[in-house]
Formats: structure tokens, C-alpha cells, sequence
């Protein structure tokens, strides 16, 4: 079965910020909410490494796991989806995961968190696709349309890969046997397990 | 403004899984409740529109280097 | 429904979060963005209200009702990217990869990913305005031309044309830009000029007095073939981002990537060797590799006794500089250099990218050629992998370069002489007489060298220094009066050195015009209350045009969204303007208007096309470059040869020089001087460019000539007379000969076609005016096509010159910046001499130099980009999306500096030059830099001195993110042959504020 997987490849990942821009263009998600991030480790030292990282769209996701509402929920091809109308914004999803995807915007009174927003695959949310409703709630739904990610089709390096597993697993493995490196699917096994 | 502590819980993953290979499964997974909201009728499409997984895969030619 | 972490992770993160290299910039600014004023905005804008927003502002828009898909290119680097644009009812909704561009393959960065935001912007300049008594006032056009033009003529009367200063941009098509110069040429002035002044000017210089054309030899795609790759200066990872995707594909097939900078910067952390260079001291570090390839042997000799001439010369000066004296001057060690010497020779062909790093100093020019002279001695120039990858800058300031503003050359490099200026009344159709008269005609001014002459052969004043062309005494001055007048189409002033002195310029002046899309820097940094106009300005997005990109593949760029708000295209406000005084019919004989007052891009660019001889840029029409961009998924995407279909065997963007007419089907070239092809098929030799011999020397090529040629040796460039000599001038064409016999000034012009008969008088006449007609001046292109015939090369086959005698430093020398924190090494490697004139001002040099502030400013500063920003930035700080990623003016400074001076990261500090200017930004504590060096992006403005200018924009106009612009303490100091500003090398202190 397909199944939708994430990889983004630090060995050209050079921090660019284009997939964030391009989540935020596609996604017009509002300032101060960030369904992807690039991580730098060892800024400016030798050594050097980024990584874009948003919702991994986990096969056991952890988030679904803690919900206590059960807003998630997971789609054939294996991407994790909530509903916000469901959603309470207690946050537990956002400590159960191990990527820090959950993202909580700021609402008029203080301290209390908004709808949890995170990353769709730019699959949209529940609910009919492609409406105008769909788009405020959660975003593009770039999939229904037969497009993948707005991120990884627009990365600057075609370090962030989106797509079924296999197809990304194969891309991947062909430039690794170029580099003569040994793979380094960052985050694979803790998001997919060792499928 | 959100606390940083996410940031640097995904500095440590980060760092775990630059350096190391060997992950620990440290997190106990629980089985998630059943899912209580408004169906998405993308959900199960995938699976069943062929023609839509494969526009989807030859899509997916746009991310290899060419 | 729990979830338990196992303690070793939370231990492992603490730790992780002690580690003060953890934090990256990011994390850095995201803390400091939580105090940031202004920047926490929006905050909880829902999804879709921009989408709303859009709609909304439709109602103004023309109904269509259907999905339209617009094929744009990014506007904010010369990689060129493709962008697919979906328009619904006038508004831009969607943004789309363009996979199909054999450039980008889909491909953005965070600018070129965020394009869409352009047609959402709530920050523009939504109508004309003027500044009244400290208050913005809404003007109507009409208004405006008119009271703009009336004072811009009162001023032309009172003290003449050159007394307004006009300044173009990079960021125009080659369209606009084109029409730029010829504007200021029809107001009768050379004092206009653009933003590569100050970016890639001493490359033009040098690379073009080295081998002919200033311009990348090869391209980006072309990397993949490298076998080494050497960057100095230059950070690709944030300067040109997509051009990563091509240097790791070559560094994946097995390149060799070394980075030479003085900081760690996000490319070098690809890098197999990085060596951590001195400000400054690039010619020292050439030299220094040179030194072991000579000493080793691993020069390519061959290469060098065809292709080569005055490398001797150059070895006795790399002579001098010895592991031990190379390392004293640039800081890298002897074995460092050494195994980098080794990867260059041991890896052929190799490349050589440098950026503003090299090009930014006051010795420019001699750093640009000390990189020239390293390819050659290694013989990779001329090679797919090899190459001078030069990475321009603006999206279009290639193509601007070659066809628009600049003050020292009518547009295709021509120059400024009378054979220059009558090539272009020829091609504008107009009267050079009438044209010489359009100028100050009260007198002569020095021109340089001591000699008077007439201001239409006179540089105008460079945009690195009008600030001096308002405050110098204009006795000193080689134009009539000072700059009384500014017209700014489309640049930022906060990119330019000497922040103090130009607000002092800026208050002088009689009037401030800004024909921008934003308001810049320029309408706040000064105290004017009255007489600073805003011009609401389109973006290329809202105009079709041409723009070339940094390889000189030129592409067809689409409108995707109508002007908005009351904007008008740069063009169509020109042709206003030359409506008011008087000379539309003229500048617009041969170009259409049409009724929304927008001069007709295709017009515009067959124009650019009948002149542009010199540079190849005549055998790419629209509709050319049309079928290119829809057939761009034809086009392979490491040679950029289109394989199959209409464009078979073209280069993708038809990459200048793309010789002779359209219809002679040049396919354009892809890798300069490559000798191993046909001319025809994109083949070249070096040009011919400064004669045939020199003291006595034969300079053409020895033995080497491209594929297929007739002449197997050296030749000198075609002209009229050669063909004659040759043979080859029965060759030509009754219409060719024609238009040659017009040229020489022996008939009239040619109208219709013309038969033998009509120039069998010419067919053997030996005539000096005939002869001299050349490759450059004949406008049938029957010369180009003859000479192509034989696969030679119009411009002729020499060798590259090592050596450049008519520059200051025949031979590239190291010289200390005019602030140097190494003050011993002054007396060693001094600076020039001042001099009276460069280009209408006086430039002084070791006047400032013989004052040492390594005391009281011992921090060396320098300047570099980062990946949201463009140039001045204005624009991307408006672009909410990419302000949200830098929210901050900061400076990288070294721990070891940080802690000498009590300063703790995120703090903030006033960092001061040593001529006073001082700005107020945050700490960031990094070993990026090295100890003894600080760093600052140069995208921010808005703020002066400690104090944000929030309240002089217009309403509601200002950028999102406002900052300290790090010119505001940089100082003086100018290359002698281009007046390139030196930004990368100067002294500050700083201390916590
Ligand atoms: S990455 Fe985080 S939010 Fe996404 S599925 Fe996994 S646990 Fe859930
Ligand atoms: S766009 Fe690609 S290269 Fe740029 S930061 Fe994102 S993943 Fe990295
Ligand atoms: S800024 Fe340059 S690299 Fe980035 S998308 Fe635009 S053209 Fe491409």
C-alpha cells in the first residue's frame, strides 16, 4: 500500500527557507504559527547541519495517541489529519510528539491556546475537499488535486522529499550510492518504525 | 508567544539522530481512541481513485533532480 | 492515553539546551523577535483572510471568471527561477513549482517560494505623492508629471542637465532597464547608473580587460560538471540558493568544494575544505595558491603559450608572496593552502564563483583579475566544468549590465566616444547633432586624465557616489554644478556606504523623486520635510518583459497580475516623463505605446536587438525567446540544449552572444571561449579586444582556434577591411553591403531592399571609412554572419591577457584597505595615490588611508546576505512571509570579542565606524566569525542612529520588519577603474547600548 512519507536530506539541505515560505503560500498560515521549521544544529561551527522539519505524519502517531478528544485521525495513505472542530487546544499532542509539530496560535484572551494547527501534507482536514471552509480551517488540500506538498515540490535543493515512501526511499537511495555515504533517513524509524 | 521548550526537544532529537544510529524506542505507544470527528472523504480516496495516485506519482517527478 | 518519556531523553535534551552552539540563528531570532516592536503583528489573522483579502480587492480588477496560469521568473536573484502563477479574476491565488524550467527544476528558495505575496502586498505605494511639510499628500499622475517635470526643467535651465541624477535598476526587465539609459541619454546626460555598480563592476572591468566579455562564462547547470569548485566571497547558500541545487549535484558526481571567506557561512558548511581568509587580502590568497602551482608545475602550459599572455609577469610578483608572507597577510597556513593548490590542479576542469566578497573593495578589480589569472594559469577557462562562474546579483542586473543604465557606456558596452554615441543615433533613428545638443554645451570638463572634454564623453557620476555630486564644490566637480536632483527608479540607497554624509546629501537637494514599488529608505532617513516624491512603481509581475539571467540566458517573463493600485510599469513612467519634456516622439520613433501609456516590450527589446552587436544580443526576438519558455521542458538540464522539438539544439534562453540576426538561427552560447565547438554552435575563442600586439608582443592566439575554423591561428576582430583581405567580402549581401556603405557614411540609409546594382560600387572599393565598419557597428549583421560562415569569431581570437596596462595596477597587487586593523602592513602594501577625478569626482585614497584607527576600531567589519532578504530589502521586508523568518538587524560577533567586551548574546549594541556613523543592533554571539571580525546583514533600513523612522512612512506603508542599515557606519573608499564602493573590508567598535 502507498504511504506517504516525508525525508528531508541534510547533506543538501542548506536552511534556505523556501519550504517554509512555501507552506506558508500555500497554506497562508498566519504569523507566528510554523507547520514546518528549518533546524540548524551546530550553527556556525564545522559541522554545520539543517534540517526542515514539520509533521513526520507519524504511522503510531503519538499525537492521536494523547488526544483526549480523539480529533485525529489517519488517512489510507498514511497522513494525519485532525478536526479542529474537535480540537481543545489542551496541548498534550504537542508533548506527546517527538517532532514539535503541534502548533498553537494565539487567541484574543490570554493564555488560552487556539485550535491546534500542524502540518496536513497540504491534504486539507475533514469535511468536503477543496471548499472554502476547508482552505480557513486547515489550508490547501494540494493532494485532492493530485499535487504533493507544497514544501518539497518547491525546495530549493530538492533536499525535502514528499511522496509515496517507496518513491522518496528510492530517490534518496540513488544519491546516496553517488555521495558513497551511508544513509541517514533522519527521523524514519522514530516517525515510521522500522517499516 | 509559545515557551521554547519544543525547540529544544527538537534540538535533542535532532542531535540524537545526527549522532546516533542507534535509536531507543523510548516512548510507550498507546492505542489511540477511535476517531470522533466529521468524516473526510479524502481519507480513503487514495485507495480508490487509481487515477488520482497516479497523478500523484508522476507528480512526483518534479522532485527528482532531472 | 499516556505517554512516558524515558528519562535519558530529557537528560539528553537539557544538555542540549546548555550547549550555547545548539541555538541556531534561528532560535536566536526567534527570542529576539519577542521584543521586537511592530513585528509581533498579526498574530492571529485566521487562514484564508489573505485569500479574502485577494478576493476582495478583485472587485477593482477585470471579471474573467476562469483559472488563468501565468509563467513567471523570480524577481529577486539571477539563478532565474521559474514560478507557474494561477490568476482568478485579476488575482494571484495560487503558486505552482515551474518543474518543466531546465533552471530551477521547480525549485525555490524562501523569496522565490513566497512570490505570491507580491500581489497581496498591503505595503506599497498606492498613489502618487509628494511630502508636504512633513505630510504625505496624495497627488494624481497628471499632478505630479507636472510639477516633477516643471522643477526638473527649471533646474536643467538654471544649471543644466547634469544637474539631475538619474538612477535606474537591476531589477528592471531588459526593457526597462534599455529605455532607462536611452532617457537619460535623451535628457542629455551620463549620470545615470544602477545597482551593479556596486555589485559585480569590478568583474565587468577586470573579466572583460582579461578575455573580453565581464560576464559568467559558464552557467549554473554547468556545474555539475565541475571537478572542483573554488568559492571566494561568494555564499551561494543564501545568495543564490538554487544554485545549490546544481553545486551539490556537482559536488554528488564527485566535485572537490572548497570555500575561502571570513566566515563560516552556510555554503562553506558543504564544503570538503574551508580556509577562514582576512578581509581583504583575496589578491594575497591567489597569489599564495599560485605560488605552490608554480612552484609545483601544475600549471597547464599548453593552455598557457596559446591562450595566455603576460602570465611572466605574474609570476614575478607571485614570487613574492611565499607560504610565510601569504599566510601573514590572508591568516590561512602554508598546508592549508597547499592541499587546496593540489585539489585544483589534481581536479581539472575546475570552476572559480566569486560574489560581492571579491568585488566590494576598493582594489576590486585587482581581485577579479588575480581570479582570472588562477583559471587561466590552470587552464579552465573555455571548459564545460571550468570557468569564471561569476553569480550576479538582482535578477535582472545582468541583463541591465549588458543593455541598460550605466553611466560609463551607452547600453552593449559600447562606451561613450562619438563612434559610440553615432552608433546609437543610427539605431535610434535620430540626428546625433540633435542628440550632442540634448547637452550641456557651456564647456569641457577633465575627463580623468588631465584632458577636457565635451560631458556626452564623460562618465557620468556612479551611483556609489552622487552623495559627492551634491556635496563636493562643484569646482571640483567635472560637470557644470553640483546634483541639484534625484530621480531613483527602483533602488535602494541603503545599500550604498557613508549613511551620515548621504543624509547630508539628501537634505541639499532641491527634490527627491522615488519611482518604487515600496517607499525605501530614501523617503525617511532624512529630516526633508518638502519636496520627496513617491511614484507608485510596478513590479516585474505586473509588466511582460525579458530579463537575463546570471548564465545570459535571457527569459520571457509573463505579466501575471494588472498594475495595482495606481502603479504604472518603470517604461510607462518614463514615457511620461519624456512626453513632458518634449522628446517622446524621438525616444519612441520606433516603439509602440499603447493606450494605458506602457511602451511595447517586443518593440523595445527588436530595438535592443538592431543595436546590441557587440555582446550577441541581437538574435534573440520575442519571438524566440517566446518558444523558448513554452518549450522549456525540451531543454536538457545540464547543457541546456534542447533535445527535440522546435528549439533542437538551441541553449535554453538563447545565452548571449547569440550572434547575428533572429533569422540566422545562432543557438546561442552556452560556455564562453570554448574553443573545442563551431562558433555557430555556440563555440568562441577569447576576443580580440585590445589590439594584436603589445611592446612588441603578438597577443592573438598561438595555434589555438575554435572547431572548424577557416583561419587556424590568431586573428584580429572582423571588420569590413578584413573581410576584404580575406576574401570573404563578396560574401556579403546586396542589403548587407548596402547597410555597410550607410554605415561608413558613403550612401544614404537604405529603405526597402536593395539590388546588386545599387551597390556594385562599393563590391571593390578601397575606402578607409568602408573598412572600418566592424562586427560591432554594422547593423545588417552581414559582417557577424560572414565571419560564421568560416566558424570564426566576429570578435576575433587573441590570447586572455594576464596583465591589463591600461589599469592602475598592470599587474593585480595586494593593497591594505583604507582602514585596516593591520595597520604594520600599510607601509608594505600602501593604497593609491588620491586623484583629482574619477568620473566627474575627486577620489581620495591614501589621504584616508594615512590615519591608522586600528586603535580606537579594532573590529574589522564586513557585510553579507541573508536567504529572506533582497539588496536594500525594503521589498522583502515587506513581504510578510519573509519577515516573519528575520525580525531583527543584527551583527555576528566572536565570543572571544563578545566577552572582552561584556556583551551578552541578543543584547543590544552600538556598533560605530571610524567616520562616526554608529547603529543600534543585536548581539549575536557566534563562531561563525572569526575573532577580530564582525558581520552584518545589509538588508535593513528604516531605522537611523538608534531610532526607528516608523513614523515618516506614509501610512500603513511600512515594511514589517525595519532595522539599523549596516551603511549607516560604513565608510569611504572606491576602486579606481569602476568606483565600486568597499563595503567588505572597513573598522568598528563596539559596545553595549
Ligand atoms: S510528527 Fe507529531 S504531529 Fe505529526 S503525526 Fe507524528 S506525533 Fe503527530
Ligand atoms: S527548501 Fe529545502 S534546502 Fe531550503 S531549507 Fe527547506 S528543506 Fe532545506
Ligand atoms: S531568489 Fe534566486 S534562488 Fe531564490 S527563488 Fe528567486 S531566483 Fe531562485
Amino acid at each position: 500500500m502507498a504511504r506517504m512519507k516525508f525525508l528531508c536530506d541534510a547533506d543538501r539541505c542548506i536552511e534556505c527557507n523556501g519550504c517554509v515560505t512555501a507552506c506558508k503560500n500555500a497554506n497562508e498560515v498566519p504569523w507566528g504559527v510554523n507547520r514546518r521549521r528549518v533546524v540548524t544544529l551546530n550553527d556556525g561551527l564545522p559541522g554545520e547541519k539543517s534540517i526542515s522539519v514539520a509533521c513526520m505524519h507519524c504511522t503510531d502517531a503519538p499525537c492521536a495517541a494523547v488526544c483526549p478528544v480523539d480529533c485525529f485521525y489517519t488517512t489510507d495513505d498514511g497522513i494525519v489529519l485532525h478536526d479542529k472542530d474537535l480540537c481543545i487546544g489542551c496541548g498534550y499532542c504537542f508533548y506527546a510528539c517527538p517532532f514539535g509539530a503541534p502548533q498553537f496560535p494565539k487567541t484574543e484572551a490570554f493564555g488560552v491556546r487556539g485550535k491546534m494547527d500542524k502540518c496536513t501534507f497540504c491534504a486539507g482536514g475533514p469535511g468536503e475537499d477543496g471548499t472554502e471552509e476547508e482552505f480557513e480551517k486547515y489550508g490547501a488540500n494540494r493532494i485532492a488535486d493530485g499535487k504533493l506538498p507544497a514544501c518539497a515540490e518547491m525546495c530549493a535543493t530538492k533536499a525535502l522529499l514528499a511522496g509515496d515512501g517507496d518513491m522518496v526511499a528510492d530517490i534518496y537511495r540513488e544519491r546516496v550510492m553517488r555521495r558513497g555515504g551511508r544513509p541517514q533517513t533522519w527521523g524514519w524509524s522514530k516517525a515510521y518504525g522500522e517499516g | 508567544m509559545r515557551s521554547r521548550i519544543p525547540h529544544i526537544l527538537l534540538l535533542a532529537v535532532g542531535v540524537l539522530l545526527l549522532t546516533a544510529c542507534y535509536e531507543s524506542s523510548d516512548v510507550t505507544r498507546h492505542e489511540p481512541g477511535v476517531y470522533k470527528g466529521e468524516a473526510d472523504p479524502l481519507a480513503k480516496k487514495l485507495e480508490n481513485d487509481g487515477e488520482l495516485r497516479e497523478q500523484l506519482n508522476q507528480r512526483f517527478d518534479g522532485q527528482r533532480d532531472r | 492515553m499516556k505517554l512516558i518519556r524515558k528519562q535519558a531523553q530529557a537528560t539528553s535534551s537539557s544538555d542540549a539546551a546548555k550547549r550555547g552552539s545548539a541555538f541556531d540563528r534561528r532560535t536566536f531570532l526567534k527570542r529576539s523577535g519577542l521584543t521586537a516592536s511592530g513585528a509581533a503583528v498579526a498574530g492571529s489573522i485566521p487562514l484564508g483572510m489573505m485569500r479574502r483579502r485577494a478576493h476582495a480587492q478583485s472587485d477593482s480588477a477585470p471579471a474573467g471568471g476562469n483559472v488563468e496560469v501565468k509563467r513567471t521568473v523570480c524577481s529577486h536573484c539571477s539563478v532565474g527561477c521559474g514560478a507557474i502563477a494561477h490568476v482568478e479574476n485579476g488575482v494571484w491565488v495560487q503558486q505552482e513549482p515551474d518543474f518543466d524550467s531546465p533552471l530551477n527544476m521547480g525549485a525555490n528558495c524562501a523569496k522565490g517560494a513566497a512570490l505570491r505575496y507580491h500581489g497581496l502586498s498591503d505595503k506599497r505605494v498606492r498613489y502618487p505623492m509628494k511630502l508636504v511639510d512633513g505630510q504625505w499628500k496624495r497627488l494624481s499622475w497628471e499632478q505630479a508629471v507636472e510639477e516633477i517635470g516643471d522643477q526638473f526643467l527649471n533646474i536643467r535651465e538654471e544649471s543644466g542637465p547634469d544637474s539631475v541624477w538619474w538612477c535606474g535598476s537591476s531589477k528592471a526587465n531588459n526593457e526597462g532597464s534599455y529605455l532607462q539609459r536611452k532617457f537619460a541619454a535623451f535628457w542629455g546626460t551620463n549620470n545615470i547608473d544602477h545597482q551593479a555598480r556596486i555589485c559585480h563592476s569590478t568583474t565587468v572591468a577586470g573579466v572583460a580587460n582579461t578575455w573580453g566579455y565581464g560576464a559568467m562564462t559558464n552557467s549554473y547547470n554547468d556545474m555539475h560538471n565541475c571537478k572542483a569548485m573554488l568559492f571566494i566571497g561568494s555564499n551561494a547558500a543564501e545568495a543564490h540558493p538554487v544554485a545549490m541545487h546544481h553545486i551539490l549535484r556537482g559536488k554528488e558526481n564527485g566535485a572537490k568544494m572548497i570555500v575561502v571567506d571570513p566566515r563560516l557561512t552556510r555554503t562553506a558548511a558543504h564544503a570538503d575544505q574551508y580556509m577562514r581568509l582576512r578581509p581583504g587580502s583575496d589578491v594575497a590568497f591567489i597569489w599564495g595558491l599560485l605560488w605552490h602551482i608554480f612552484e609545483n608545475g601544475w600549471e597547464d602550459a599548453e593552455y598557457i603559450s596559446q591562450r595566455v599572455y603576460g602570465l611572466d609577469k605574474i609570476r614575478e610578483e607571485v614570487a613574492n608572496w611565499d607560504p610565510a608572507t601569504c599566510e601573514e597577510v590572508t591568516g590561512v597556513p602554508e598546508e592549508e593552502m597547499r592541499q587546496a593548490a593540489q585539489t585544483l590542479a589534481e581536479n581539472r576542469p575546475g570552476t572559480i564563483v566569486w560574489c560581492m566578497g571579491g568585488t566590494q573593495h576598493h582594489i576590486g578589480n585587482n581581485n577579479t583579475r588575480a581570479y582570472c589569472v588562477l583559471q587561466l594559469a590552470l587552464g579552465n577557462i573555455g571548459k564545460s566544468g571550468g570557468g569564471a562562474n561569476i553569480f550576479r546579483g538582482h535578477d535582472n542586473v545582468q541583463g541591465a549590465t549588458d543593455v541598460g543604465p550605466n553611466c560609463q557606456t551607452l547600453p552593449g558596452y559600447y562606451g561613450l566616444s562619438d563612434g559610440a554615441w553615432k552608433h546609437w543615433a543610427r539605431v535610434w533613428d535620430v540626428d546625433y547633432d540633435w542628440l550632442k545638443a540634448r547637452f550641456d554645451s557651456e564647456g569641457e570638463y577633465d575627463s580623468g586624465d588631465g584632458t577636457l572634454a565635451h560631458p556626452m564623453n564623460i562618465p557620468g557620476i556612479p551611483v556609489s557616489r552622487w552623495i559627492d555630486g551634491i556635496l563636493e564644490d562643484p569646482e571640483s566637480l567635472s560637470q557644470r554644478n553640483n546634483i541639484r536632483a534625484v530621480f531613483f527608479q527602483g533602488h535602494a540607497v541603503n545599500s550604498q556606504t557613508r549613511g551620515p554624509e548621504m543624509k547630508k546629501a539628501i537634505e541639499k537637494l532641491d527634490l527627491v523623486v522615488i519611482s518604487d514599488p515600496y517607499p525605501t529608505h530614501l523617503a525617511v532617513m532624512s529630516e526633508r520635510k518638502n519636496g520627496v516624491y513617491l511614484l507608485p512603481t510596478s513590479t516585474q509581475f505586473e509588466q511582460i518583459g525579458s530579463v537575463t539571467a546570471s548564465n545570459r540566458s535571457i527569459q520571457w517573463r509573463e505579466k501575471v497580475i494588472d498594475p495595482m493600485y495606481e502603479s504604472k510599469p518603470d517604461a510607462a513612467i518614463l514615457h511620461l516623463f519624456a512626453r513632458k519634456f518634449g522628446f517622446a516622439d524621438e525616444m519612441f520613433k520606433h516603439i509602440s505605446v499603447d493606450d494605458s501609456g506602457m511602451p511595447s516590450p517586443e518593440d523595445t527589446l527588436r530595438e535592443i536587438n538592431r543595436g546590441h552587436w557587440t555582446i550577441g544580443y541581437t538574435g534573440q526576438s520575442p519571438e524566440r525567446l517566446k518558444l523558448h519558455a513554452e518549450n522549456r521542458h525540451t531543454f536538457d538540464t545540464t547543457t541546456l540544449v534542447a533535445r527535440g522539438g522546435p528549439c533542437d539544439g538551441e541553449t535554453y534562453g538563447l545565452p548571449w552572444p547569440c550572434w547575428g540576426t533572429p533569422e540566422m538561427k545562432h543557438p546561442g552560447t552556452h560556455v564562453l571561449y570554448d574553443n573545442s565547438k563551431p562558433v555557430s554552435e555556440g563555440g568562441l575563442t577569447f576576443r580580440a579586444r585590445f589590439g594584436t600586439e603589445h611592446e612588441g608582443n603578438n597577443i592573438l592566439a598561438e595555434g589555438a582556434y575554435s572547431k572548424n575554423s577557416d583561419i587556424e591561428d590568431g586573428y584580429p576582430e572582423f571588420s569590413y577591411g578584413l573581410l576584404r583581405r580575406l576574401g570573404w567580402h563578396q560574401e556579403l549581401s546586396a542589403d548587407e553591403l548596402a547597410t555597410v556603405a550607410w554605415v561608413a557614411g558613403l550612401r544614404e540609409k537604405p529603405t526597402g531592399s536593395a539590388s546588386e546594382q545599387d551597390v556594385a560600387e562599393f563590391r571593390d572599393l578601397e575606402s578607409d571609412a568602408l573598412d572600418a565598419v566592424n562586427w560591432k557597428t554594422d547593423l545588417s549583421g552581414g559582417i557577424q554572419r560572414v565571419a560564421i560562415a568560416h566558424e570564426c569569431a566576429p570578435f576575433g581570437n587573441a590570447k586572455a591577457r594576464a596583465i591589463v596596462w591600461t589599469f592602475p595596477d598592470q599587474v593585480p597587487l595586494h593593497r591594505e584597505p583604507l582602514y585596516t586593523a593591520r595597520y604594520d602592513l600599510v607601509s608594505k602594501y600602501p593604497t593609491f595615490e588620491d586623484r583629482q577625478s574619477i568620473w566627474r569626482v575627486p577620489t581620495r585614497y591614501e589621504s584616508v588611508q594615512n590615519t591608522d584607527h586600528s586603535g580606537e576600531y579594532p573590529l574589522v567589519f564586513t557585510s553579507g546576505r541573508l536567504v529572506e532578504y533582497e539588496g536594500g530589502g525594503e521589498e522583502t521586508r515587506s513581504i510578510k512571509w519573509l519577515a516573519e523568518l528575520q525580525q531583527d538587524m543584527f551583527v555576528e560577533i566572536n565570543p572571544a570579542d563578545a566577552n572582552d567586551r561584556g556583551i551578552k548574546d541578543n543584547q543590544w549594541v552600538w556598533l560605530e565606524g571610524p567616520e562616526g556613523g554608529h547603529i543600534k543592533i543585536r548581539a549575536m554571539i557566534t563562531d561563525r566569525v572569526g575573532r577580530g571580525v564582525v558581520w552584518t546583514p545589509y538588508h535593513f533600513g528604516g531605522w537611523y542612529q538608534g531610532k526607528d523612522l516608523i513614523d515618516r512612512y506614509p501610512n500603513g506603508s511600512e515594511p514589517y520588519v525595519r532595522g539599523e542599515a549596516c551603511n549607516t557606519a560604513t565608510t569611504y573608499g572606491y576602486d579606481p577603474v569602476t568606483l565600486m564602493q568597499e563595503t567588505k573590508s572597513t573598522l568598528c567598535q563596539i559596545k553595549a547600548a
